[in-house]
């Protein structure tokens, strides 16, 4: 024990916490059974990829020619038969295939979801219902049941039944994000079609979609432990990532505008932007009076903080761009690394006030960086149908029950016979007679 | 008739104006809180709407940073509204955990508490004595989560990090934007934001393994290591192929079609179809039925090919141009793709729809007044999520909270004021006290 306390604060949690001895711990959620039906949407896909990776027993259910989320992938580019969007979303799941259409399928649907505790879906509202499937009809097998349906325009309000498809492009767009982020145009007059509101490069709605839907889940969870009873959650990943606005709202209501786009710029904080340097891009802060002093004290611009000495100041649109222009002149006489060490220099021996420097790397620079790899961020694992791939792990590093890959993906209907075995005791002559019937 | 029914059963367990009659999932769950800006202060934030208790602790004068974060400098009446969205729910402290009585007082919280979130450079808290390795002692069932930047351990110990050095680091950044512009930080503070929301996701899952074991745990996140979570078939991409995956602006290279493209009537508007299905319906909608057939467009891996892709939302650029977004919107419904037209702050705040699914909230504050903001996501049937007041100035519930949860008697307070252990707002810089227009009394929930 004494000697315990002698150790560095980062040694000691690391010894406790280190995602490299992950798999001799055991998982937070290993006694739930989630059945996802998501259908070409990687919201539903994202959240049971979460909750398996921190150990339930997810079983993906497919109609029997397969979801058509498998052909999301880079201009069509498919690995082994499968796209890589849903590649990357196929973790620790069972994958099964069922005809969620005809009778039989949603008969068998019905004993599944009797076991299970939760269920995740994607359709258009009402069309589980209209099966038969829907929570109405499952809560009365399974009044335990936790179900979550995710739609861009949810499952009630006035918009709920507009029958429109649920895109990431789309929830993106609802969200509120797409109109703030983007550059202004240069010239007013001539806008170029690159100059417009811009959404996130990745499916961050669908992304966001599928957190929540997590969250939710699992708030559900905790509740369902002391009251026994499950209940109905309904997602829409357009307000999901929505809910991640920094003021939209409340600054129409108060102000009768809207926050405008202002490129790399952010209305609330400057300098807080990236900057070319001699090779590459720097981000450089300095907002709260100090730390702009440390800022202009390491450019050696003392002229600058007195011209703009406060937050009032330095929140003005017109005079970003004056300072932005002078910063930018020694960013651009300097490398990054030595931008970086004149920062963390100033940091260490000075000190009065804070400057953060950061790169802005592409992805294949952050993949070849030692740092991702030591955290076990970025793990490259042997799956044992789809070979050596490169993954990025949930960041969470846990000291009791980490969350973990253990395999990316399985093909279409692989598991049908160790999940029908289990869960329903079909043996071989019985999904046979299904897959003939179309039904598997 | 039966979607019809569908819809009114849906409406009827979820309705938004039945909430405060219902239970909250997280209604026996409290959260100490020790952080500044958005990636610490979302995550309590967040579970405060599915009912955790939350003790938000500040330094006495100043408070949080975040309290002079807002947008051209324009206070809303009197508070940041970079601040005010997160600070909902919480109960308002501030103690000088630095000095060892206020310690004390924080670890008395930790106590009676399920939960510590803590967004400070790794091992602040261990050296003023209140880290996990002090506070599991005191309370082995504590889940503790200490979000930063790049993490506890390892070659970026010693990087101070913010949300966007997250967005440009992980190369989230890098993939979004136009490939004639420079890499794109979001309009927002993605990284805070949707890093506390996953960071939300391991303390939920902690409570799991808590309820069953009875065991409490630590959890380190880094923002940056989140993003690249989120950042789709980026890895597997640059794996297989050795190429960078760079920026295309609006359009999904791996979901085709889908783009944003402006109407007649001047709005950008986000067209997709991403099953064979959703693409038949665009193409009746665009007039060209035969398209669903062409080999070119027939299948989606035929429509995701360059040429074909640069082809069909070029046409699909051309055709809705000539459509108001009204047009666009009725042409969706009718034949089930998808159309939504960018949405901004007024946009949101008309919305009948958003509205009454409380994702346009009114608040009534006691504080600040009536305001809107951006309310609940998830709608939960038995235990929906909801917002009681917005915010409160430093320090405010120091007495009640005390008192209540910790029974110190008014002496012993009194004596904590008096040497600075627990304090109040200052007056500048703005963003602290309370507004101009306060009484002096409302909100006060022991004087």
């Amino acid at each position: 024990m004494h000697m315990e306390k002698e150790k560095s604060w980062g040694d000691w949690i690391r010894e406790l916490d280190d995602p490299a001895k992950t798999r001799e711990k055991p998982e937070a959620l290993d006694h739930i059974t989630v059945l996802d039906v998501s259908y070409a949407n990687m919201a539903g896909c994202f959240c049971t990829s979460t909750l398996a990776e921190f150990g339930a027993n997810v079983i993906r259910i497919e109609p029997p020619d397969g979801d058509p989320a498998r052909t999301f992938t880079p201009w069509g580019y498919m690995h082994m038969g499968t796209g890589l969007g849903y590649l990357n979303e196929g973790r620790n799941k069972h994958h099964v295939t069922l005809n969620l259409e005809s009778e039989e399928g949603q008969e068998i649907f019905r004993k599944l979801a009797r076991r299970a505790d939760v269920v995740v879906e994607t359709f258009l509202p009402g069309t589980m219902d209209a099966w038969g499937i829907g929570y109405r009809q499952l809560k009365e097998l399974n009044p335990r049941l936790i179900y979550c349906a995710l739609y861009t325009y949810g499952q009630f309000g006035p918009k709920a039944a507009c029958g429109k498809a649920d895109v990431d492009v789309v929830d993106q767009a609802y969200s509120g994000v797409v109109s703030v982020s983007g550059e202004p145009p240069e010239d007013p007059q001539n806008p170029k079609s690159s100059e417009v509101p811009t959404k996130q490069g990745n499916w961050m709605g669908w992304y966001a979609g599928g957190a929540w839907a997590a969250v939710a889940i699992l708030a559900a969870l905790h509740y369902r432990v002391q009251s026994g009873k499950g209940q109905f959650i309904d997602v829409s990943p357009a307000e999901a990532y929505g809910r991640c606005i920094n003021y939209g709202i409340t600054y129409y209501y108060g102000f009768k505008a809207t926050i405008p786009r202002v490129g790399n710029y952010d209305v609330g904080v400057f300098p807080y932007t990236y900057f070319k340097c001699k090779d590459g891009f720097a981000f450089l802060s300095g907002f709260a009076d100090p730390n702009w002093k440390a800022l202009c004290t390491i450019i050696n611009r003392p002229d600058l903080q007195q011209q703009f000495p406060t937050i009032f100041e330095r929140l003005n649109v017109d005079n970003m761009k004056v300072m932005y222009k002078e910063i930018e002149k020694w960013t651009m006489a300097h490398t990054y690394d030595e931008i970086f060490d004149a920062v963390m220099d100033y940091n260490k021996n000075i000190g009065q006030g804070v400057v953060v420097p950061g790169r802005i790397s592409s992805p294949m620079d952050t993949m070849k960086a030692e740092n991702w790899w030591v955290r076990m961020a970025l793990e490259k694992i042997d799956d044992p149908h789809y070979g050596e791939v490169t993954i990025a792990n949930h960041a969470h590093k846990m000291t009791e029950t980490p969350p973990r890959v253990k395999w990316i993906c399985r093909p279409v209907g692989a598991d049908n016979y160790y999940v029908y075995a289990k869960m329903l005791g079909y043996g071989s002559k019985r999904l046979e007679e299904l897959k003939e019937k179309g039904i598997i | 008739m039966a979607r019809e029914d569908y819809f009114k059963w849906a409406e009827s367990v979820l309705d938004p104006s039945k909430t405060f009659e219902k239970p909250e999932a997280l209604a026996d769950i409290k959260i100490v809180e020790l952080c500044t800006l958005i990636l610490g202060p979302s995550l309590p934030a967040y579970l405060s709407e599915l009912g955790a208790t939350v003790f938000k602790v500040e330094l006495p004068g100043m408070g949080d940073t975040m309290r002079s974060l807002t947008p051209f400098a324009k206070f809303f009446n009197g508070a940041a509204m970079g601040w005010l969205k997160e600070a909902r729910n919480k109960y308002h402290l501030a103690i000088d955990v630095r000095v060892e009585e206020g310690a004390e007082l924080f670890k008395e919280l930790v106590k009676r508490s399920d939960v510590v979130v803590e967004n400070l450079r790794a091992g602040t808290m261990d050296k003023w004595g209140i880290g996990y390795r002090q506070l599991r002692e005191i309370n082995p069932r504590i889940i503790y989560i200490a979000l930063n930047g790049f993490g506890q351990w390892g070659p970026y110990l010693e990087r101070p990090s913010y949300d966007a050095i997250a967005q440009s680091e992980s190369g989230e950044a890098w993939i979004s934007g136009f490939p004639d512009k420079l890499p794109m930080k979001a309009g927002i503070w993605l990284a805070d934001y949707y890093g506390g929301l996953v960071g939300a996701v391991g303390v939920l899952a902690a409570l799991a393994h808590r309820d069953r074991t009875g065991r409490g745990q630590y959890i380190e996140y880094s923002q940056a290591e989140n993003l690249m979570r989120a950042m789709d078939w980026t890895w597997l991409y640059q794996h297989f192929t050795g190429k960078c995956r760079e920026r295309y602006g609006n359009r999904d290279v791996s979901i085709c079609p889908a783009d944003i493209v402006p109407s007649k009537d001047g709005e950008m508007v986000a067209i997709g179809a991403a099953t064979d299905k959703q693409f038949q319906g665009l193409c009746q909608a665009m007039g060209k039925p035969e398209w669903a057939q062409d080999p070119r467009f027939a299948t989606h891996l035929e429509r995701l090919k360059e040429e074909n892709a640069v082809e069909l939302l070029e046409a699909i650029r051309n055709w809705a141009a000539t459509k108001t977004y009204a047009e666009l919107d009725q042409l969706a419904s009718q034949h089930g793709f998808g159309a939504q037209k960018v949405s901004n702050g007024k946009d949101h705040f008309e919305d009948e729809h958003l509205r009454k699914r409380n994702f346009t909230y009114y608040v009534d504050d006691p504080i600040y007044g009536e305001l809107y903001e951006e309310g609940i996501a998830p709608k939960l049937s038995e235990t929906p999520g909801r917002i009681k007041w917005a915010g409160k100035p430093v320090g405010f519930d120091n007495e009640y909270v005390l008192k209540r949860y910790l029974g110190l008697k008014t002496k012993k307070i009194k004596y904590l004021k008096e040497k600075n252990i627990i304090g109040k707002w200052v007056d500048v810089p703005p963003g602290r006290k309370p507004p101009e227009r306060w009484d002096g009394k409302s909100g006060l929930l022991l004087a």
